[in-house]
């Protein structure tokens, strides 16, 4: 049943409705969570199933919904991060822009690494990698997210991880210089 | 590394109160007003259906960056330079670059310099007479270039952003400046280079490499003395002076003039003692504004044409160029009038020297000089559909009192409708009215283009009859097109790619371009039964069994690629019971529109013809 206080068009749109919620909503909060930190997360969760409620014709069945969902996602958080920039240039000045999303901290060492070489990383590359990794996508619903052509993806994707992998080892030497550093001493 | 990649997700097991989450978007959706349905009263019933299949998965057409994409390794070698551009009205001289993929373009006296970023290169051409001087290699992602003190300057993506110093008499990049952030846009006033990264630090550099923080803002351009760079706290832009001094001059605002990055104003110049300001990013760049100095006041001069790229002034008019309508854009400050030309090719940069234009052009890779004052093709009516993030345009022009079928300009995927521009020129001596149709980037199904190529013309108020002329893969939105309605009465296959080919492609070579491909089912069901048909094909000995292609893959690939090919060919020649074929020898992929647009126009005159 849809909820009493979702306007209704008629009942199909309500049902369906319903179903796209239920069967996205952890997705789409954990894209948001990921991007902008809990703070931020559920409003922006929020604005993305109210757009896909206002487009409800639009909205594709089956399996590119979640790419379709997360494409609306992508352009939420990006209001997200202009409107917070604002907010932070006008009360103070940071030194750097990059999402401020408070991780929990990993108690795997190379992953507190590869978090940090991610972190490295531009935020275009940042973003291919985790829509891969983490939101689970294929390239061509990377490509669906971020409107480029999949062959765009394919090859910014390989670039990227390839940075990444870079900056991993990078970290991992500085690490074991520092560990071998400290066993000097 | 992407397995510990994946581990690494910090979300991975975070939950949410559903019923929480459930609650914010009902509030969300209480508070916001519905949109109107769009109407769909005047399709027919199968376009009704291929428009809702269109809006279904219509979700990729924001394109975030301007970056170009290269050609795929498959094709790299059988692409020849285009050598017909010039036949383009106005079109003074064609320098074929190597690559393509330009991004930045500087005027140094009688020097362009012209930046093809995709493959680190920096070219020098002599403005006086087009010739490639040289050619540098840069070890480095760039893709802005200044030129300022003696120097180039580019900026450049590489180590999380630097500003690198090119000595133009050594040919070295002799110099290499931090940013901490990726560049954003710069511009040389007074005796120094001013930058800003993504995080809108702004900085000034002197000729000989000392970077100073300036603190913050975006650099927008100089004009009236002055360079303009936005301030974050107010959101405004305003004005720093030959001393240093900011904040003399502020621009004020207006609704909807966003004037930070991301969304906002991209660049201005001056023009006829105002400033012009290019508003809104990639794609959606639309609008400019004008600021007048004498009484400070801002007005909305109103939307051109989407995906604005490049701005400049030159002999007292504003020239733009628009990267996803393939247009070059004049405007007269003076009296307000815009005329928009189309160009056959992505245009990106635009400099002028000695008179002319220099346009360079994504796709094909080339650099074209424009005589402004030679007739140029101009573009009719522009019918704009911004259907769901899936902008569409179709591009009319009439070409006289001939009575006749109106001809559509399908084109290829990648390459969009500006590549017509040559063959509507020459159709449009003949009297033939002309529409070349379009897509701003990004996926589109062969469904949802004939949907929005119907829903155009209905909306431009275009009826039929039309013949139809597809090149590469636009050969699948024309058979449903076709299909759909009863007043085509000629087709024209040019270069037809086969059902499938893409996945066959794949198959064979590990590369899958994007190809857009018709599901087998749905092509088995269509044909153009007595409609008059040409199918022309491309040369194999210039594609797929050419030396390059056979040398890269093999001879069997080569071979059996080819007759597929050949067999998608014979599979097109069988789909009218009134049909002729040739071959445009000697030239290869998808490049007939540009080696032999004369062929084209006769088999489209032919096709014409056939249909009387």
């Amino acid at each position: 049943m849809p909820s009493l206080s979702t306007p209704p068009r008629d009942i199909d749109s309500g049902h369906k409705f319903d179903s796209l919620f239920a069967d996205h909503y952890l997705a789409v909060y954990r894209y948001c969570l990921r991007r902008l930190g809990p703070a931020d997360s559920e409003d922006a969760a929020a604005e993305v199933f109210a757009v896909a409620w206002r487009r409800l014709e639009q909205v594709p069945t089956g399996e590119p919904v979640r790419p379709w969902l997360l494409a609306v996602a992508y352009r939420v958080v990006g209001n997200h991060y202009r409107g917070r920039r604002r907010r932070v240039r006008l009360s103070a000045r940071l030194g750097s822009e990059r999402e401020q999303v408070v991780e929990p901290e990993a108690s795997d060492p190379e992953i507190r690494l590869l978090r940090r070489a991610l972190d490295s990383l531009r935020s275009a590359d940042r973003e291919l990698l985790r829509l891969s990794a983490w939101d689970g996508l294929s390239n061509a619903e990377i490509a669906a997210v971020i409107g480029v052509k999949q062959n765009a993806v394919d090859q910014r994707l390989f670039r990227a991880r390839a940075r990444l992998r870079g900056r991993f080892d990078q970290l991992i030497l500085e690490s074991s210089g520092v560990n071998a550093r400290k066993a000097a001493t | 590394m992407i397995e510990l990649l994946e581990r690494a997700d910090p979300a991975a097991v975070v939950e949410v109160d559903k019923e929480r989450l459930r609650a914010k978007v009902d509030q969300a959706i209480g508070l916001t007003p519905r949109l109107a349905r769009s109407p769909a009263s005047r399709k027919r019933p199968l376009l009704a259906a291929l428009a809702s299949a269109a809006a279904v998965t219509a979700v990729v057409a924001v394109v975030i960056a301007l970056r170009p994409e290269p050609q795929p390794d498959v094709f790299q070698s059988v692409i020849p330079a285009p050598n017909r551009l010039g036949l383009l009205p106005g079109v003074e001289q064609v320098v074929g670059l190597e690559t393509g993929g330009v991004k930045g373009m500087a005027i140094d006296g009688d020097t362009i310099w012209v930046l093809e970023s995709l493959h680190h290169k920096l070219n020098r051409i002599g403005a006086a007479d087009g010739a490639i001087e040289a050619s540098y290699e840069i070890d480095a992602y760039a893709e802005g270039v200044v030129v300022g003190g003696g120097y180039l300057w580019l900026s450049s993506y590489d180590h999380e952003g630097e500003v690198l110093r090119f000595d133009p008499e050594t040919g070295q990049v002799d110099r290499t400046i931090a940013l901490g952030g990726a560049p954003g846009w710069s511009a040389w006033f007074g005796d120094s280079l001013w930058i800003n990264n993504e995080q809108g630090d702004l900085f000034r550099i002197t000729t000989a490499g000392a970077i100073t923080s300036m603190g913050t803002g975006e650099v927008k351009g100089q004009g009236l003395g002055y360079l303009w760079v936005n301030d974050p706290a107010t959101e405004l832009i305003s004005s720093i002076g030959p001393d240093g001094a900011r904040g003399e001059i502020v621009i004020p605002t207006h609704p909807g003039l966003e004037t930070m990055s991301g969304s906002g104003v991209r660049l201005l110049i001056e023009a006829a003692g105002k400033l012009w300001l290019m508003d809104g990013d990639y794609p959606w760049g639309t609008n400019l504004s004008v600021f007048d100095p004498d009484t400070g006041e801002l007005r909305t001069f109103g939307a051109v044409t989407f995906g604005l790229h490049s701005m400049i002034e030159f002999e007292g008019r504003v020239w733009l160029t628009s990267h996803t309508d393939h247009l070059l854009i004049r405007i007269d400050p003076e009296t307000g009038e815009v005329r928009r030309y189309p160009m056959p090719g992505k245009p990106g940069g635009l400099v002028a020297s000695g008179g002319s234009l220099w346009v360079a052009l994504h796709h094909p890779g080339a650099l074209l000089r424009i005589d402004p004052d030679a007739g140029l093709l101009e573009a009719g009516d522009i019918v704009a559909d911004d259907w769901n993030r899936f902008p569409h345009r179709l591009l009319c022009t009439g070409g006289g009192d001939l009575e006749g079928p109106t001809i559509i300009l399908e084109p290829y995927d990648w390459i969009d409708y500006g590549s017509w521009s040559v063959v509507q020129a020459q159709l449009l001596n003949q009297g033939h009215v002309v529409c070349s149709n379009g897509y701003v980037d990004g996926e589109a199904s062969p469904e949802q283009r004939a949907a929005a190529l119907n829903q155009a013309l209905i909306e431009a108020g275009i009826s039929g009859p039309f013949v139809v002329v597809a090149n590469g893969d636009g050969v699948h939105t024309i058979r449903l097109f076709a299909e759909a309605r009863d007043d085509v009465v000629g087709v024209v296959l040019v270069d037809p790619m086969a059902v499938g080919f893409g996945d066959f492609l794949e198959e064979q070579t590990g590369d899958h371009p994007p190809f857009a491909d018709l599901d087998p089912a749905t092509s088995a069901a269509l044909d153009f039964g007595t409609v008059p048909l040409v199918v022309v094909g491309q040369d194999p000995e210039k594609v797929f069994l050419s030396p390059q292609f056979i040398a890269g893959f093999g001879p069997e690939t080569a071979r059996v690629v080819n007759d597929y090919w050949q067999d998608g060919l014979a599979f097109y020649r069988g789909l009218s019971t009134n049909v002729s074929s040739r071959v445009a020898a000697g030239t290869g992929m998808h490049m007939v529109i540009w080696d032999q647009p004369g062929l084209v126009v006769e088999e489209v005159l032919n096709v014409i013809s056939r249909g009387d």
